[in-house]
């Protein structure tokens, strides 16, 4: 243990600490206690972008862009909620920003698919579901192919999807996350399977006839 | 298992989350119900970003390493190209600027070399032939005669 630094010690120490306690000296001046608190929340905060956006760059940007307005922001933290819900409302409000900024036409989806990808849609029409399932996580396609497919979506009800479906998050949650009604949310998620379906149908089709 | 409760389990069987029972039965009832069958092929199309690790093999191997958080390391989101990106372009770049000065230097001693010397001097090139001088319009001859001396203008 001779290699172990005081940091890495101090690394141990603090990561036992509740993430309110971190706040607390982060608040108190210490800022050292944030890169801890950061370190705790970034595996689940950058998994979080990659599912609105492929692009890995851009993805890492914008959870460094949430850390750091959650750290300038930091004061204006009640503990009524999670620190990981606080921090989720931002990291979902920079995505959501950025996804009307580069909003992308329906029409760019059909067509224009890579040999890989048309290799996908066709393995998709006929390949077991076991077998879906194991072939998905190997193929780089596939994932690029769904994340095409979700771009076909609105920004707004994208949101929904991946709170709902990814985050599990219930109604009243994104609601509350991306401050609208219940209502709202409710129409999102209707109108965004329905679209999703559709398009995946259009899909499914275009690699039955490749 | 019907077609409601096999639906439901989708996302619990792309997440190895089911259980063996009830993945057997889901495979199960996929294998019988073509509804349920195509329903599920749309859900694979999808899935991977949705209810996936998020951690492809290909993304994990192409990632760079991760960078630890700081405060001074801003954003570079609205950057067209990434740190690592423009380093690996620099040879590139120095390469093309290269070429456009060694165009601009050939291309000005070209110009330069081509322009013909004058065969005359620069006295000679500025005095003026004796006979050009009797008549402006000595090339015209539907041209007046202009008076070109005193006498002439008191005549």
């Amino acid at each position: 243990m001779l290699g172990i630094s005081a940091r890495s010690r101090a690394g141990w120490r603090l990561s036992a600490k509740p993430d309110e306690e971190l706040i607390a000296e982060v608040l108190g001046g210490d800022s050292g206690a944030f890169t801890e608190l950061a370190g705790r929340h970034r595996p689940r905060v950058e998994r979080l972008c990659r599912r609105f956006f492929s692009d890995e760059e851009m993805a890492r940007d914008i959870a460094q862009e949430s850390f750091i307005r959650a750290f300038t922001a930091l004061a204006t933290y009640r503990a009524e909620m999670p620190f990981g819900g606080w921090l989720r409302a931002i990291v979902v409000n920079l995505c959501y920003d950025e996804l009307r900024r580069r909003r992308r036409r329906p029409e760019e989806l059909v067509g224009d698919f890579s040999a890989p990808e048309v290799q996908w849609m066709q393995t998709a029409n006929v390949a077991s579901p076991e077998d879906l399932v194991g072939d998905a996580e190997e193929r780089r396609e596939a994932y690029d192919l769904a994340h095409r497919l979700l771009d076909t979506l609105k920004p707004e009800d994208r949101m929904v999807m991946v709170l709902k479906e990814s985050e599990d998050l219930s109604v009243s949650e994104i609601a509350q996350t991306l401050g609208w009604s219940e209502a709202k949310v409710k129409i999102r998620a209707f109108r965004a399977r329905q679209a999703l379906r559709k398009q995946a149908e259009r899909m499914l089709a275009a690699g039955r006839s490749r | 298992m019907n077609c409601f409760e096999a639906r439901q389990e989708f996302s619990a069987l792309w997440r190895k989350t089911a259980t063996a029972e009830r993945r057997a039965e889901l495979l199960a009832h996929l294998k019988g119900c073509r509804k349920c069958d195509h329903a599920f092929r749309v859900f694979a199309l999808t899935a991977p970003v949705l209810y996936g690790e998020m951690e492809p093999e290909a993304a994990r191997v192409a990632r760079p390493a991760r960078r630890e958080f700081s405060l001074a390391d801003r954003p570079r989101r609205f950057a067209s190209v990434s740190r690592e990106a423009s380093l690996s372009r620099q040879p590139t770049r120095w390469l093309a600027m290269s070429a456009a000065a060694a165009i601009f230097v050939f291309a000005a001693s070209t110009a330069y070399l081509s322009t013909r010397a004058p065969n005359e001097s620069l006295g000679e090139a500025l005095s003026i032939p004796e006979a050009s001088m009797n008549s402006e319009t000595a090339g015209d001859p539907l041209a007046p005669e202009m008076p070109m001396t005193e006498s002439d203008l008191a005549s």
